[in-house]
C-alpha cells in the first residue's frame, strides 16, 4: 500500500536532488532545472496532501497553479540566463560574482 | 634719524633694493652691496674721527656718544608693572673701533664675494641683513634690542653657511646655529631676570636699559639679581654669579673658548670665503665685546670674583688652540684653530682687569679682525684656483706665486706678533697686563702670563712650519703641471682687498694711539666700575 | 752750510737709523728694478759717517743724552718712543755701522748675479735699520720691537735661498728658538713694568733711577726678571742650550753670516745684558757666568772636528759669545763690550775670508763639474799658493781670535780672563772652575782655528783636477777684508799692545769692579796663554800639515764633537717630536673627545627623538590604531562569505536554515 509517507519520501528526494543541482551545478540551466525539481517536489506534496481535502480539491488546484507559475518562472529564468550569457559570455554562476562586495 | 641708525639700516636699504630688482639684473647686486658697505665704512670712519674720547662713568648716558633713544615698546602689564623697551643706541670707546672694524670687514667680504655665482640675490640680501644685525649689536644699549639683533644675526649666517658652503655645509650650519642658540636661549632667561630686578629711576617701570642695569642703585631691593646683600642662590651658587656665568657662556661660545669652540673649525672650514672672513673678523669679536660690555658691565662684582677662572680658560684656549693648529693639515682649519688661540689672548687680557690687559685685549680683537680676515681671504685665493687646501699638496709656491707668497708671509708674520704689526701690540700688552695683575691684586697670578706667552711661541711654530711646508723648497704640487697653470699670482681685485688690510694692520702696529686714543677713557671708566669689587 | 753740518746727536742718530729704513722702503717699492745695491750702500755709508761724526764723536765720554716722544697711552701710563745716547749705545751703533759698511761693499761682488739679489739688498737694509734701532732705543719696549725685527731680518736672510730645503729648515729653527728668547725678554719687560711702572732705561737705570729708589717687590721676582732677560740674550747670542740655531743659520749667504751671525746681531744679547746689567742680582750673575762658561767650552769642543768651514766659524762665534757672557756674569760687562767690539772685526774678517775661499771653491766646482761641497775643508788645502792675501788676512784674524799678542783679541780676551780670575779669587773654591775652563777654551780656540788655517792653506789641494782656476778675490771683496784686518790690530783699540786697561773702550766705560785687582795675573796669564797657544799650533801643524794625525775616525769623543753633542737630535726627539705628538694627540682629543662630546650629545638628543617618535608611533598612536583595527577585523570576520556566488549564498542560507532546524529539533 502506498502511503503518504512514500509520497513525502519521493518529494524529499526530488527536493534534495533539486537543491543539489542548485548548489553544485556549474551551469545556470541546470540550476533552473534544479529549481523545477524543487517546485515539482512541492507540487507532489500538494497533490499528496490533497487527499485530505476531498471536497474542494484545493491541493490539486494549487498544484495546477504551481505548474503554471513554474512554467512562467522557467520562461523568466531562461530569459535572465540568456541576458546573463550576453553580458558575461558564460552561464557558469561561479564566474558571475558581481554581487561580491 | 641719527648717524647710528643710518649706519645700521643702510644695508637694509640695500636689501630692499636687491630684493626688488629682478633676477636678470643679477650683476648689479654686488655693486649695490658694495655701495652700501662703502657708504657705511665712510660713515663709520667719519664717526670715528669725530669721536671725542672724554671720560665719564661707564653707566652714564653722557659717556656715550651719538646717542639715540626712542621709546619702542610700552606695555602696561598690570600687577607686573610697565614694560619698557627702548630703541637705545650709543657708542663708546669699546664699540666704536669694533664698528669701524665691522664696516671694514664687511667691505672685504663684499669684495671677496665678487665671483659668487649661486643665487646672487639671496646671497647678497642675506649678507646685508647680517651687516645690519652686526652693526646693531655693537650699537645697542638696550638689552632687548641687543638680543633682537643678536638673534637676527644667526639667521643669515645659517643660510650663508648652509647654502653657499662646502661639502659638509649642512652639518656645519646646524652645529653653528644650535651652539649659538644654546648660549643665547639661556641669555634670554637672565635678561628677563635682570628686567624684573631693575627699575628705571625716572619712571619706576622695569626696564631693559643696559646702562640702568650697570648702576647698583637701580636694582629693586630684594629682587633676584639685586646688587648688594643678595642672598638668592641656585644650586648653592649666588644668583648674580649664575647670571654672570650664563651670560659668559653665551658670549664665550662666540669668542670661542675651549671647550666650547668646536663649532668654529667646522663653520670656518665649510663656510664660503666671505663668510669665513665675517665669522673670524666680526663674529668672534661680538663674544669679546659682549664679555666686556655686558658680563663686566652688568655683573662687575661677579666678574671680579670669577676672573681667575676666566684667565685660566684664556690660557687653556691659547695653548690648546695653538697646539691644535700645529696638528692641522688643512690650511683653513689651521687658521681656524689659530683664531681660537688668538682669541684666548682676548679673554686673558679681559680677565686681568688691568688697563693694559683690557686695552691689549681690545687691540688684539681689532688686530685679529683684520688679520684673520686677511688669512682666510688668502686661503680663499689658493682654494679658488685649485680647490685644494691640504698643506702637503703644495710645496714651493714661492717660486710660482711670489706676490702671493709675500702677502702670505706678511700676514703670517703679522699674525704671529711681529713688532710693527698690530697683533704684537695686542699680545704684548695682554701679557704685560696679565703679568701686572698681581701687582694690582686683581687675582690673576703671574704664571698665567708666562703660560700665555707660550702661545706666542707656538704661533711662530705653526705659521713658520706652514710657510716652510707650503711656500718654500722646490716646487712640487699634487696637481702637477695643471696646477702650475691654474696657480696664477694674485690679481688686481685680490690685491685691492689684501693691501689695505695688511696696511691697516701695519698702521695700527706703528700708531696704536689711533685706537688707544679712542679706547683709553672707556677702559678707565670700565675699571672704575669693576675695581671696587676686587 | 755750517747749519747743515750742525746736526745734533739725537737727529744724527735718528738719521743713522732711518737711512737704512728709507733704503729698505725704496728697494721694496722698486722690487726687481733695484739690483745694484747702490741704494743700500749709499745709505749705510751715510749712516756710518753720521754715526761717527755726529753721534759717536759728540757723545763718547760725555753726558748721556736722551729724547722721547709719547707714542700712545694706556690707562694712565704713556709709552714713549725715544733715543738714548750714552757710551754703550753709541759704541754699539758705531760698531754695527763700521761692520755693516765693509759687508755691503763685499756683498756687491760676492752676491753678483744672484737671481734674488734685489731681495738681498732689501733684507740687508731692513736688518741694518733694525739693528741700529736696537742699539739706541731708550726704552725696553722699543728695544724689544727692534730685537724681534732683527730676528725677522735674520730669518729672511738665512732663508734667502728659499728653494733650498736646509735653508728654510734653518731659518724656521732660528726664528723659533729666537722666539723663546723673545718670550723671555717680553716677560722680563712685563716684570720690570709691574715692579717699577716704567720701561724707560733712563728712568730705570739712570742716576737716581727708579731701580735704585724703589725696592724690588721681592728678591724672587728680581731673580725671575734677570733670568728672563738672560733667556732673551741666550737665544740671540746663541748660548747653550739655545745655541743650536746658529750653526744651522750658516745656510744663509756668507756675507750675511759675517754681518748678522758673527758680528752684530748675535752680539745683541751681550748688549742687552750690558744695558740691563743693574737688574742682575748674584744668583742671576752666577747663572750667566755658568751658562757662558758651558757654552764657551762645548762649542769650542764642537768646533774642533767640524769639516764645514762656516760651521767651524759659527761654533767659534758661539764660544766667543760665551766669553762675553761670562764677562757679564762676573760683573765686567765693559770687558764683554770690549770683546764684542774686537770680536766683531776679526770674526767678520774670518767669515769674509771664508766667503772668498768658498767663492773660489764654488767656481772650481762649477768649472770642473765636480760633485763636492765647496765649504768642506777636507776638499781644500794649499790655498796659500793661489790666495796669499786672503791667507795673510785670515791669519791675522785667527791670531786675534786665539788672543795672540799685538792683536785686538789679545787685549779683550785677557780683559775677560783676568777679570774672571780676579772674580773667582774673591769668591774662592769652586768658582775657579770658570776661569780655568775659560783658559782651557782659549787653548782649544787656538787649536781649532789653527786646524782651519792649516787644512785650508797648507799642504796640497785635496781634490785632483786638471785645471785649477783659483785666484785672489777681486778688490771690492779684498778691500773690506783689508780694512777689517787693520781693525784686528791692537792699535785701533789701544796704544799699548800688552795692557788692556789702556784701551779706549774700557776707559770710556770706567766701571768699578766688585773685586780687587791682582797684578801678578796681568803678567802671568798672557804668557801662559801665548805659550800654550803656540804649543797647540805646533801640535796642529804636526797633525794636519805633516799628516801625523793620531786619532782614528771611530773615536767616541770625536764622534760626539762632530755631531755637535747630538743636541739637535736630542731636541728633535724630546721637544719637537713630543710637541708634535702632543699636538696630534690634542687634535685627536679635540676631534674625538671635545667635539665627540658635542656630537655625542647631538646623537643622544637624536636618539631620544627617535625613541619618542617610536613611542608616539607605536604606543600612543598604536592604541588608537588597535581599537580601530579591532573593529575592522571584527567587521571582516564574515566578509569572506560575501563572495558574489549565488550558489554559495544559497548554500549558506540553507546551512543556516538547517542549523536552525537542527537546533529546533534538539531543543
Amino acid at each position: 500500500m502506498i502511503s503518504l509517507t512514500h509520497f513525502l519520501f519521493v518529494s524529499a528526494c526530488l527536493f534534495c536532488i533539486g537543491l543539489y543541482a542548485i548548489i553544485a551545478k556549474r551551469n545556470s540551466i541546470m540550476i533552473l532545472i534544479g529549481i523545477e525539481f524543487i517546485i515539482n517536489a512541492a507540487i507532489l506534496n500538494l497533490v499528496a496532501f490533497g487527499r485530505y481535502d476531498k471536497i474542494n480539491y484545493s491541493g490539486q488546484i494549487f498544484a495546477l497553479f504551481a505548474i503554471v507559475l513554474a512554467a512562467a518562472a522557467v520562461a523568466v529564468g531562461l530569459a535572465i540566463i540568456l541576458n546573463v550569457y550576453r553580458k558575461y559570455k558564460t552561464i557558469n554562476p561561479e564566474n558571475i560574482t558581481d554581487l561580491r562586495d | 634719524m641719527g648717524a647710528l641708525s643710518l649706519l645700521i639700516f643702510l644695508p637694509m636699504i640695500a636689501v630692499i633694493g636687491i630684493l626688488l630688482l629682478p633676477n636678470r639684473m643679477g650683476h648689479s647686486f654686488k655693486y649695490l652691496a658694495l655701495l652700501a658697505t662703502v657708504l657705511q665704512f665712510g660713515l663709520a670712519g667719519y664717526l670715528y674721527i669725530n669721536f671725542n674720547g672724554s671720560a665719564g662713568a661707564f653707566s652714564e648716558v653722557s659717556t656715550y656718544q651719538y646717542v639715540e633713544q626712542l621709546p619702542w615698546i610700552r606695555l602696561d602689564l598690570g600687577s607686573l608693572g610697565k614694560l619698557e623697551v627702548d630703541y637705545f643706541l650709543g657708542v663708546d670707546g669699546f664699540s666704536l673701533p669694533l664698528l669701524l672694524l665691522s664696516a671694514f670687514v664687511m667691505l672685504m667680504a663684499v669684495g671677496a664675494s665678487w665671483n659668487i655665482e649661486k643665487s646672487k640675490k639671496g646671497y647678497f640680501a642675506l649678507l646685508m641683513l647680517l651687516n645690519t644685525a652686526v652693526m646693531g649689536i655693537f650699537c645697542a644699549l638696550d638689552f632687548f634690542l641687543f638680543y633682537v639683533f643678536y638673534e637676527v644675526m644667526l639667521l643669515p649666517l645659517y643660510f650663508l653657511i648652509g647654502i653657499w658652503g662646502g661639502a659638509r655645509r649642512e652639518y656645519a650650519a646646524i652645529k653653528f646655529f644650535i651652539y649659538t642658540l644654546f648660549g643665547s636661549v639661556f641669555m634670554l632667561l637672565v635678561i628677563v631676570g635682570l628686567y624684573f630686578s631693575v627699575q628705571n629711576p625716572n619712571t619706576g617701570a622695569h626696564t631693559f636699559n643696559m646702562l640702568y642695569m650697570m648702576n647698583p642703585e637701580n636694582y629693586v631691593p630684594g629682587s633676584f639679581f639685586d646688587f648688594l646683600g643678595n642672598a638668592n642662590e641656585i644650586f648653592g651658587i649666588p644668583a648674580r654669579m649664575i647670571g654672570f656665568i650664563v651670560l659668559f657662556v653665551a658670549f664665550a661660545i662666540k669668542i670661542p673658548i675651549v671647550p666650547l669652540h668646536t663649532w668654529l673649525p667646522d663653520a670656518h672650514v665649510e663656510a664660503p670665503t666671505p663668510v669665513s672672513i665675517i665669522l673670524a673678523g666680526i663674529l668672534l669679536k661680538i663674544g669679546g665685546y659682549g664679555v666686556i660690555r655686558i658680563c663686566l658691565g652688568i655683573f662687575p662684582d661677579a666678574a671680579a670674583d670669577a676672573n681667575w677662572w676666566l684667565g685660566l680658560i684664556g690660557v687653556v684656549s691659547i695653548i690648546y688652540g695653538a697646539l691644535n693648529a700645529l696638528a692641522q693639515t688643512d690650511l683653513k682649519r689651521l687658521i681656524a684653530y689659530s683664531s681660537v688661540s688668538h682669541m684666548g689672548f682676548v679673554l686673558l687680557g679681559i680677565s686681568s682687569l688691568t688697563a693694559e690687559g683690557i686695552s691689549g685685549a681690545m687691540f688684539q680683537m681689532l688686530s685679529h679682525g683684520f688679520l684673520s680676515a686677511a688669512l682666510f681671504f688668502l686661503v680663499g685665493v689658493v682654494y679658488d684656483r685649485v680647490h685644494d687646501r691640504y698643506i702637503y699638496n703644495f710645496r714651493g709656491l714661492a717660486s710660482i706665486m711670489p706676490k702671493y707668497t709675500a702677502y702670505v708671509a706678511i700676514a703670517f708674520f703679522a699674525s704671529l706678533g711681529l713688532p710693527g704689526f698690530s697683533a704684537f701690540i695686542g699680545e704684548a700688552f695682554v701679557i704685560i697686563g696679565t703679568f701686572n695683575a698681581e701687582s694690582m691684586n686683581t687675582g690673576i697670578p703671574r704664571w698665567m702670563a708666562i703660560f700665555g706667552s707660550l702661545g706666542i711661541l707656538l704661533s711662530a711654530a705653526y705659521f713658520l712650519w706652514t710657510l716652510q711646508r707650503m711656500f718654500f723648497g722646490t716646487t712640487r704640487l699634487k696637481g702637477g703641471e695643471e696646477w702650475v697653470k691654474e696657480l696664477k699670482d694674485v690679481n688686481i681685485r685680490e690685491q685691492i682687498i689684501l693691501f689695505p688690510t695688511l696696511a691697516l694692520a701695519l698702521l695700527l702696529g706703528i700708531m696704536p694711539s689711533l685706537v688707544f686714543g679712542v679706547l683709553n677713557n672707556s677702559v678707565l671708566s670700565l675699571l672704575d666700575l669693576v675695581t671696587p669689587y676686587l | 752750510m755750517s747749519d747743515l753740518l750742525n746736526i745734533s746727536p739725537i737727529i744724527g742718530s735718528m738719521l743713522v737709523v732711518l737711512l737704512p729704513f728709507l733704503a729698505f722702503l725704496i728697494q721694496a717699492i722698486l722690487g726687481k728694478r733695484s739690483q745694484s745695491g747702490n741704494i743700500a750702500l749709499v745709505s749705510i755709508i751715510l749712516s756710518t759717517i753720521f754715526s761717527l761724526i755726529f753721534v759717536f764723536a759728540e757723545v763718547w765720554k760725555q753726558e748721556p743724552i736722551s729724547a722721547n716722544v709719547s707714542w700712545f697711552t694706556i690707562g694712565t701710563h704713556t709709552f714713549t718712543l725715544g733715543i738714548l745716547l750714552n757710551n754703550l749705545t753709541v759704541l754699539m751703533q758705531l760698531i754695527v755701522c763700521i761692520i755693516a759698511l765693509p759687508v755691503h761693499i763685499y756683498s756687491k761682488s760676492y752676491m753678483k748675479g744672484d737671481p734674488g739679489i734685489h731681495r738681498y739688498w732689501m733684507y740687508l737694509s731692513l736688518f741694518c735699520f733694525a739693528m741700529l734701532g736696537l742699539t739706541i732705543s731708550s726704552n725696553l719696549l722699543m728695544m724689544y720691537i727692534f730685537w724681534e725685527l732683527v730676528g725677522f731680518a735674520s730669518y729672511l736672510l738665512i732663508g734667502f735661498w728659499f728653494t733650498k730645503e736646509s735653508a728654510v729648515q734653518a731659518n724656521k729653527k732660528a726664528f723659533i728658538i729666537n722666539r723663546i728668547g723673545d718670550l723671555g725678554f717680553l716677560l722680563g719687560i712685563a716684570s720690570v713694568y709691574s715692579m717699577y711702572g716704567s720701561l724707560n732705561l733712563v728712568e730705570l737705570f739712570g742716576k737716581d733711577g727708579l731701580f735704585y729708589s724703589l725696592p724690588a717687590s721681592s728678591d724672587g721676582w728680581l731673580t725671575f726678571t734677570g733670568i728672563c732677560f738672560f733667556i732673551g740674550a741666550m737665544a740671540k747670542s746663541a748660548q747653550f742650550p739655545l745655541h743650536v740655531w746658529l750653526p744651522d743659520a750658516m745656510e744663509g749667504p756668507t756675507a750675511v753670516s759675517s754681518l748678522i751671525h758673527a758680528a752684530t746681531m748675535v752680539a745683541a744679547g751681550v748688549f742687552l745684558l750690558s744695558t740691563v746689567f743693574p737688574l742682575f742680582n748674584q744668583t742671576v750673575l752666577l747663572t750667566i757666568a755658568i751658562i757662558g762658561c758651558i757654552t764657551a767650552l762645548i762649542s769650542a769642543y764642537f768646533a774642533i772636528s767640524q769639516t764645514d768651514i762656516k760651521k767651524i766659524l759659527a761654533f767659534s762665534t758661539i764660544s766667543q759669545l760665551g766669553f762675553m757672557v761670562v764677562a757679564v756674569g762676573v760683573g765686567a760687562w765693559d770687558a764683554a763690550m770690549f770683546h764684542l767690539a774686537t770680536h766683531a772685526f776679526f770674526k767678520c774678517l774670518l767669515f769674509l775670508s771664508a766667503g772668498a775661499i768658498i767663492h773660489e771653491m764654488a767656481h772650481l766646482k762649477e768649472a770642473n763639474k765636480l760633485d763636492i761641497d765647496p765649504q768642506d775643508i777636507n776638499n781644500m788645502g794649499g790655498l796659500k799658493k793661489w790666495m796669499p792675501k786672503t791667507f795673510i788676512l785670515m791669519s791675522i784674524a785667527s791670531l786675534a781670535l786665539a788672543g795672540f799678542p799685538l792683536t785686538s783679541g789679545f787685549l779683550s780676551k785677557d780683559a775677560i780672563l783676568i777679570s774672571a780670575f780676579e772674580w773667582a779669587a774673591q769668591l774662592n773654591g769652586l768658582y775657579f772652575l770658570i776661569p780655568i775652563t775659560l783658559t782651557l777654551v782659549s787653548i782649544l780656540t787656538a787649536f781649532y782655528i789653527g786646524r782651519l788655517i792649516f787644512k785650508v792653506f797648507f799642504g796640497e789641494l785635496k781634490i785632483k783636477v786638471e785645471r785649477i782656476h783659483l785666484h785672489e778675490a777681486n778688490l771690492s771683496m779684498l778691500g773690506p777684508m783689508i780694512f777689517l784686518g787693520i781693525c784686528s790690530i791692537f792699535l785701533v783699540f789701544s796704544w799699548n799692545p800688552i795692557a788692556y786697561h789702556h784701551s779706549f773702550i774700557l776707559t770710556g766705560f770706567s766701571i768699578t769692579y766688585p773685586f780687587a785687582e791682582i797684578h801678578s795675573l796681568h803678567i802671568i796669564l798672557p804668557i801662559i796663554l801665548t805659550i800654550s797657544s803656540a804649543i797647540a799650533w805646533v801640535i796642529g801643524w804636526n797633525w794636519y800639515v805633516k799628516g801625523k794625525y793620531p786619532l782614528n775616525s771611530g773615536n767616541k769623543l770625536l764622534d760626539i764633537s762632530m755631531n755637535q753633542g747630538y743636541i739637535n737630535e736630542f731636541y728633535n726627539k724630546i721637544f719637537v717630536k713630543s710637541t708634535l705628538n702632543l699636538s696630534k694627540g690634542l687634535y685627536w682629543f679635540d676631534q674625538n673627545i671635545v667635539d665627540g662630546f658635542v656630537n655625542f650629545l647631538a646623537t643622544i638628543v637624536r636618539n631620544l627623538a627617535h625613541f619618542s617618535a617610536w613611542i608616539d608611533r607605536y604606543i600612543v598612536d598604536g592604541l588608537v590604531n588597535t581599537i580601530a583595527g579591532t573593529a575592522y577585523y571584527i567587521g571582516h570576520l564574515l566578509r569572506w562569505v560575501q563572495n558574489g556566488r549565488l550558489q554559495n549564498y544559497l548554500g549558506f542560507a540553507f546551512t543556516v536554515v538547517l542549523i536552525g532546524i537542527i537546533y529546533l529539533i534538539i531543543k
